[in-house]
């Protein structure tokens, strides 16, 4: 049953790739706009030897993408908590930021580059900022909904005991919090990934996943484009399987503050 | 619908309670306006760089009226999210429904969806870019793509949750295909779809302003708009399409999905009105 659930996806992958290749070496599809299975792995094998002794291409580019995603997205993290606490806490602050949150959230980070470009100039600096905005809007309202769920008996009972204002956000809102932050955290940093990779199509110097797939688009090297975008899937299930479930394992599921 | 609960707590006409709510809706932007045009007339940083918002607001006025700009950007835009989404409607729901009800297809391709999910639908534009061409038809695509996996994926999971015996009772007597679909499985599975559509139209509406950023051959589009206003360095241009974009994409949201939630499964008393 479970061998059941592997054998027909890959299966059916296989067939998908196989027909792919076949196709394009018998000229049904055009293999330069469509590269086959074979000449996208030769690609990226060529784009991470051909530099060897100093550096891997591939490799450089994966690394400037990770690096500007985990700058940004903890950049957003720390700024999305603390408002979320803001808004959690006061009545009066969560009115004030939600209808603002509520109409930038759905502005894409790839739109607001532009801005961020004459701003800040091509580069580190502007991708990380649209990277960090992105991440900051769902932490903070996820953050935020948390908070505001904490059972209103058990702030009480905690402010009968003589917990003070400051001791129970972080003895009873944080913790009832803590699933929300979470979810939060994880939507905020998938955001941020896709932003960085989607702002590094306009706005990288040099290097980056985005940059390299944009760069290789331009010059019809669809080979690249495909590799590109296998990299990215492979990236994207590493961070969320490996990463993003030890981070909620370690953490909150351990202290029990959501059930697995 | 629950009359009772609503009874005591509200006095004055349902219409004041909404002014009340769009004030308390528009003041915050309101507060932050006028302190941005404040530090921006004091002179703190400078007009260029951060245009007051008296000066985007006056600007979105000069593309409106006139030759009216602005509206010829946002039809177009319109006009090819509507294409875009149509489909991915269209297709999302068929796919969704026939992955559903087949397990031999959904075994196969559910772990291929899950992966081609991870992918930002804006990282398939320089695909479409090469395999479709610069112009309209790879925008279409991405605002395709965009809305595709979430009404799919979301109609799988609305149609698992179908009473089986619903769906056997209904094929026993003599209902298949449309008639099943229309009749058991869309009305059944219509929270979660409509969260699939709901879904849906952002990313649609997000992929489109990408789409048209990236294809050098649109001319037009309230993204295209934007991407323009960099070669003028005209800020007040882009803040201009931030807030269309932004308010757009609320208002579809609101609006159109407002409706669509009212004339299905508020009608059909599948959730309780908020």
């Amino acid at each position: 049953m479970r061998a059941r659930r592997f054998v027909l996806p890959i299966l059916f992958v296989a067939s998908f790739l196989g027909l792919w290749e076949l196709a394009a070496h018998l000229g049904w599809i055009n293999a330069s706009l469509f590269a086959p299975p074979s000449s996208i792995a030769r690609d990226l094998v060529r784009l991470h030897t051909r530099k060897l002794p100093e550096r891997s291409l591939l490799l450089t580019h994966i690394g400037a993408s990770l690096q500007r995603v985990f700058l940004a997205a903890s950049l957003g993290t720390v700024a999305g908590v603390m408002m979320g606490i803001l808004m959690g806490a006061s009545r009066l602050v969560y009115r004030f930021f939600d209808p603002i949150i509520t109409l930038l959230m759905p502005i894409p980070g790839i739109a607001q580059a532009p801005l961020f470009i004459i701003w800040l100039g091509f580069g580190d600096p502007t991708i990380v900022t649209v990277g960090a905005i992105a991440a900051f809007f769902p932490i903070a309202f996820n953050t935020a909904a948390g908070v505001r769920s904490a059972d209103p008996q058990i702030v009480r009972a905690a402010h009968i005991m003589g917990v003070s204002r400051a001791g129970s956000l972080v003895r009873v809102y944080l913790p009832a919090a803590g699933g929300h932050i979470m979810a939060g955290v994880k939507l905020g940093w998938a955001r941020c990934w896709r932003t960085v990779i989607a702002v590094e199509f306009v706005a990288a110097a040099s290097w980056g996943l985005g940059y390299m797939i944009w760069d290789a688009s331009e010059y019809i090297r669809s080979g690249i484009v495909y590799g590109g975008i296998l990299m990215m899937m492979l990236i994207y299930f590493v961070l969320e399987r490996v990463l993003f479930d030890g981070i909620e394992r370690l953490t909150v599921r351990r202290w029990g503050m959501i059930r697995s | 619908m629950n009359g009772q609960t609503q009874a005591p707590s509200t006095k004055h006409a349902p219409w004041k309670d909404r002014l009340i709510h769009a004030g308390q809706f528009v003041l915050p932007f309101l507060v932050i306006a006028a302190v941005w045009e404040l530090i921006v007339r004091v002179g703190w940083v400078s007009a260029t760089a951060l245009p007051p918002p008296s000066a985007i607001l006056q600007r979105a006025w000069e593309l409106c009226t006139g030759e009216g700009l602005l509206w010829h950007h946002l039809g177009q835009s319109m006009v090819r999210l509507s294409i875009g989404y149509a489909l991915a409607m269209g297709a999302g729901l068929v796919f969704g429904t026939i992955l559903a009800m087949n397990r031999v297809l959904r075994e196969m391709f559910s772990p291929v969806l899950s992966l081609l999910i991870s992918v930002p639908t804006i990282a398939w534009v320089p695909v479409f870019l090469i395999t479709l061409g610069l112009g309209d038809r790879t925008v279409i695509a991405a605002v395709f793509l965009g809305g595709f996996f979430a009404i799919a994926y979301n109609t799988i999971r609305g149609i698992e949750m179908v009473d089986v015996n619903r769906i056997r009772a209904a094929q026993t007597m003599g209902a298949r295909g449309i008639r099943l679909f229309s009749a058991v499985l869309l009305p059944g599975s219509s929270v979660s779809v409509l969260t699939g559509l709901r879904l849906g139209i952002g990313y649609s509406w997000r992929a489109l302003v990408g789409g048209e950023m990236l294809s050098a051959m649109v001319r037009w589009g309230i993204g295209k708009m934007i991407y323009q206003a960099r070669f003028w360095n005209d800020v007040t241009v882009m803040f201009v399409g931030l807030m269309v974009i932004g308010l757009t994409g609320f208002l579809l949201d609101r609006l159109l999905i407002r409706w669509l939630e009212r004339a299905t499964i508020e009608r059909w008393g599948m959730v309780t009105e908020r």
